[in-house]
């Protein structure tokens, strides 16, 4: 069976949502386009071949009856429409953040129970490569037990997003309860919630503006650009960097293990272990910067056989994510994305941005603690 | 409310400044350069302060809807439409070009009169790849049929152009439309990709002797003044560029004379040809791995050899207000310039 999708809006990551979805053959096909804007409904129509264009949700709904909806839309309506698309049959996929609240999460998950609708978040790293070479390492037992975890992701405000947010103070992600914290840190999140296993883990934060060119006066001059965030649980701690300042602007997690310390890196996709000097003397401290050229050759070569297979694609976590995603549906297997794991990425995201001033009331640094 | 102002938008880009600064210099009065909140002001300002005591406002605001348009509007009896996107991804390509046209003309269309609307298009709206090489390109040249397998410049470009006729068609109003070709000066970009690309380490030399339809900003800007004062404003349309072409041959030797030597790889047409077929292919064996930056349709376009008429834009009273030789001294100096200072 061929899955029938929609795409509600159609701004830039739709692109991806697109794409993806159209290297999936017979399993999945794009049906409709939706935008409350049609010209872009037509746009994204028009480069990818999608037959039929609306700018009307409800009434593409009725004349579409697609399977899944993509809800590529900004965050503020993601509760309402995801709602709309379930009671018209369809389950949902929507991109982060979730919603706006915990609150808005948890009434968005009861609503696929009552309705029988499956949802889930586009959490892409989940299933990108470095992610699943992890979680077979974890299997095979190299890791022991995980102590501490760490995420960095790394933002270049200089880049398209970051321009068009800073150039607009109309932007969607500036009436978003944690600015552009609340459009980026699933990621960071998302990729290490597996490791704590605490319903309600302690978590401490505190961001502040580092850019100097703070002008517009008005909401985009409070706008923070770093965090950090510090998680306890009851057996594991973690570490969320998010930084629009440090180059390169990297994308890592480092599980840190009684048996090992892996180091994973979402941008080149290599997975190494950190070096553990097993000889004596000097010699202990020459070997093991050989032994780290040597893991991250396999790992290079590695991706360059992928690349020559045609299997080393930007957004392959997106895909493998949909193809589970489609599954849980078709098949009934368990979903990607667990609803408690959703709910507690929300209701920290919910702890941190509580706190976070983001509105100039703390003039001396905008700096805020949670 | 018609009026006798004057709306700019796009004022600080890199026509918008060179087309102010005409405006002005011709002694225009009730120019309102529309700026969007915090964007880059330094150029524009740098115009408005050669003009002391010109009869110049700046706006800010944007085009991202119908309301925001008419706040723009007010007492406005001429738009010069310059702004659009560029640079961007797809989204929002077509979201500051076509969607940002489309509000500016609802806000237009619900005016008494109608302001007059000159459009700046672009030579990326005509659909050239099945032409023969070395035919003409003229304001009868047929409009793109494939804009999907065009660059998203072109493809955005040419939208916003089709959505201008479909408001005409529907109701009349005053029009102009202005295709500009490569827009070179100062304070653009180093090489025009019908040129060649430049890789890091080497460029890659694909236009030999192809025309290159330059078109030097400032006499950009006075061909949108001329064009302001003397059009017929029926939906008329003319082509923009200079009158002393180069082949890309002639301005690669200078180039890499006056502003840098650049290590160039030639790759001639009919391998350009044999080229793109590969990556087009290996892009659809790849489902899309890496992307098709050439493709048969994309190299027919850009580097197909075509030639080019600006008589019409002639029959409106428009001369080049700076030699080709004077353009290109001036060009690569401030060229030369950029490059020490990022050295």
């Amino acid at each position: 069976m061929t899955l029938k999708i929609a795409i509600v809006g159609c701004g830039k990551i739709a692109d991806g949502h697109v794409e993806e979805i159209g290297k999936m053959g017979d399993r999945a096909r794009v049906v409709a386009a939706c935008d409350k804007e049609l010209l872009m409904a037509e746009q994204i129509a028009e480069r990818y071949q999608i037959p039929a264009c609306y700018d009307d949700a409800a009434r593409m709904l009725a004349a579409e009856k697609p399977d899944v909806v993509h809800l590529t839309t900004p965050p503020q309506s993601h509760l309402p429409l995801a709602k709309l698309c379930m009671d018209a049959g369809a389950h949902v996929f929507v991109e982060k953040p979730f919603t706006l609240h915990y609150a808005d999460s948890q009434k968005l998950i009861e609503h696929a129970e009552k309705t029988g609708k499956k949802v889930t978040i586009g959490y892409t790293y989940l299933l990108d490569q470095p992610s699943l070479e992890i979680r077979k390492l974890r299997r095979e037992g190299l890791l022991g037990d995980v102590v501490h975890v760490e995420s960095f992701y790394g933002y270049n405000l200089g880049g398209a997003f970051g321009q068009a947010l800073l150039g607009d103070p109309g932007h969607w992600v500036h009436s978003l309860p944690g600015k552009l914290f609340h459009n980026t840190i699933d990621h960071p999140f998302s990729k290490i919630i597996e490791f704590i296993p605490d319903d309600e883990p302690e978590v401490h934060a505190f961001g502040h503006v580092q850019r100097e060119s703070r002008h517009y006066g008005d909401a985009r001059d409070h706008l923070m650009d770093e965090l950090r965030v510090l998680i306890r649980g009851k057996k594991v701690t973690a570490y969320i960097t998010f930084s629009a300042h440090i180059r390169p602007a990297a994308h890592f997690v480092r599980i840190y293990g009684t048996k090992n310390t892996i180091h994973a890196d979402y941008t080149s996709r290599t997975v190494t272990f950190d070096a553990n000097p097993s000889l004596p003397s000097a010699i202990g401290r020459v070997v093991p910067a050989f032994e780290q050229a040597a893991r991250f050759a396999r790992e290079g070569i590695k991706n360059a056989g992928k690349f020559a297979r045609s299997d080393f694609h930007f957004f392959a976590g997106l895909q493998n994510l949909f193809k589970s995603f489609y599954d849980s549906i078709e098949h009934g297997t368990e979903l990607p994305i667990s609803y408690r794991d959703i709910l507690r990425i929300a209701k920290m995201m919910d702890d941190i941005f509580e706190k976070l001033d983001q509105t100039g009331g703390q003039k001396s640094g905008s700096r805020g603690d949670a | 409310m018609s009026g006798e102002k004057q709306l700019v938008t796009g004022s600080n880009g890199f026509l918008g400044t060179a087309f102010v600064d005409r405006l002005l210099s011709r002694g225009e009065k009730g120019v309102r350069c529309l700026v969007r909140p915090g964007s880059d002001r330094s150029k524009l300002d740098a115009v408005l302060r050669k003009h002391p005591g010109a009869d110049v406002e700046i706006i800010q605001g944007s085009l991202s809807s119908v309301e925001e348009a008419a706040k723009l509007l007010q007492g406005v009896g001429v738009v010069h439409h310059l702004a659009a996107a560029v640079g961007a991804p797809p989204a929002d390509m077509f979201l500051g070009t076509v969607v940002a046209t489309k509000n500016l003309l609802e806000a237009m269309l619900a005016m008494k009169p109608v302001p007059k609307l000159v459009l700046i298009s672009s030579f990326g709206v005509y659909g050239v790849a099945e032409m023969p090489r070395g035919a003409v390109i003229d304001e009868s040249t047929p409009l793109e049929n494939h804009p999907e397998k065009r660059d998203i410049y072109s493809h955005s470009k040419l939208r916003q152009e089709q959505l201008v006729w479909d408001y005409y068609k529907k109701q009349k109003f005053p029009l102009v439309i202005l295709r500009p070709g490569v827009i070179y000066g100062p304070h653009g970009g180093a090489m025009s990709s019908r040129v060649g690309i430049k890789f890091p380490g080497m460029f890659l030399y694909l236009g030999f002797k192809n025309v290159l339809p330059l078109s030097y900003v400032d006499n950009c800007a006075e061909a949108i003044c001329v064009a302001a004062k003397n059009a017929r404003f029926d939906g008329d349309v003319y082509n923009v560029h200079d009158d002393e072409l180069l082949t890309c041959a002639e301005f690669l030797a200078r180039y890499r004379k006056e502003v840098e030597p650049l290590r160039v790889v030639p790759l001639p047409y009919p391998a350009l040809k044999l080229v793109s077929k590969a990556v087009e292919s290996y892009h659809k064996y790849s489902k899309g791995q890496l992307p098709a930056l050439f493709t048969p349709y994309k190299s027919a376009t850009t580097w197909g050899g075509n030639r080019f008429s600006n008589a019409k834009l002639h029959s409106l009273g428009w001369k080049p207000i700076v030699t080709t030789e004077e353009a290109l001294r001036r060009t690569f100096e401030a060229l030369r310039s950029r490059m020490a200072k990022a050295s």
